[in-house]
């Protein structure tokens, strides 16, 4: 792959684990635990759902059939963002591993070389700060009471090591081109570090494990894509014309 | 839960307004749902978020003054004398 392709492939998988994560945040439109949260949510899926659409323009004309349109092997959403969650501790540890992962991220193309998807950068990562402020706040306080530490400190932890995909896939000669401003590998390694300092205090015992899942990033989708792809393209089958 | 009363405060002199309450578990999340629940279309540029036990409620004598029309100083009654006597309010 050319430098071009690889970095068109990193967009379009970062692209893809927003939509999959905006879609999956959707869900509890209406049924979050208490009114203020579920509005909180919902905006932040609407933001994650946002961010998918900038970067998506960024490699296709037509936003909808590539977010889509695509045969299921051509996405290459990280399986921790194609997960179903319809259990509220699941949502809400997906959403700080996800964040936290969001804000390296977008903080490893502040500076690209890659003028639009510099500004994308800049602007996603404002709203970044936001959703983590939510998201870490809310976790913390519920690791801090003992209901709450039962039940949630064991999702995170199994969930964290699936999280280290959102770093698969190939940065070939982006670092060098000054696309990237730091490898996956040092991304990853930022990221492992910072859900640990996050949740230093409550002694959450991580197995990272020995290598990084990459399955989602080579096409392969997880059982839960099936019904979240489904459910995201109920309208436009209904209508393939619809428009908003 | 506790409960907070949002107040926001547009650009210019517009003074800050009560926008609604909230219930949330402490006040680092009541800032959060605060801008989440009233100000996510850019109401305010500015935010007050108040834990409700630290508002001061008046009661019924601190709300006293409501007969004293003597305040009410719209000027009617200097009106009505310059109407009925214009030299004398020259």
């Amino acid at each position: 792959m050319s430098p071009d392709e690889t970095a068109k492939e990193l967009v379009l998988a970062f692209a893809d684990d927003e939509l999959c994560v905006g879609q999956n945040h959707s869900w509890w439109i209406a049924v979050g635990p208490f009114l203020e949260e579920d509005l909180a949510f919902s905006s932040i899926a609407q933001d994650e759902l946002g961010h998918a659409r900038a970067l998506y323009s960024l490699v296709s004309n037509d936003v909808d059939r590539v977010a889509y349109g695509r045969p299921h092997s051509e996405y290459r959403s990280a399986h921790l963002a194609e997960l179903l969650c319809h259990d509220w501790t699941m949502a809400l540890a997906r959403h700080v591993l996800h964040d936290l992962a969001e804000e390296i991220r977008w903080t490893a193309l502040l500076n690209s070389s890659w003028p639009e998807l510099k500004a994308v950068a800049t602007r996603a990562l404002a709203e970044e700060q936001f959703h983590i402020h939510h998201g870490v706040s809310l976790a913390r306080r519920l690791l801090s009471s003992p209901d709450g530490y039962t039940r949630l400190a064991p999702v995170l932890s199994e969930l964290a090591p699936l999280g280290r995909e959102y770093f698969a896939g190939s940065d070939v000669g982006l670092v060098a081109s000054g696309v990237l401003n730091a490898s996956l590998a040092d991304q990853e390694r930022t990221w492992m570090e910072r859900v640990e300092e996050v949740f230093d205090e409550f002694e959450l015992s991580i197995d990272w494990g020995a290598s990084r899942p990459s399955q989602g990033r080579a096409g392969v989708r997880s059982e839960d894509f099936l019904a979240l792809h489904d459910e995201m393209v109920a309208v436009l089958r209904i209508d393939p014309l619809a428009t908003w | 839960m506790n409960t907070y009363e949002v107040f926001l405060k547009k650009a210019g002199k517009e003074p800050f307004s009560h926008a609604g309450s909230l219930d949330a578990p402490d006040d680092e999340l009541a800032l959060a749902y605060a801008r989440e629940t009233y100000g996510r279309r850019s109401e305010g540029e500015q935010m007050w978020v108040v834990d409700r036990t630290a508002v001061l409620v008046g009661d019924a004598i601190n709300l006293a003054m409501a007969d004293r029309d003597h305040r009410h100083n719209d000027g009617h009654l200097v009106a009505e004398l310059r109407q009925s006597d214009p030299g004398h309010a020259r």
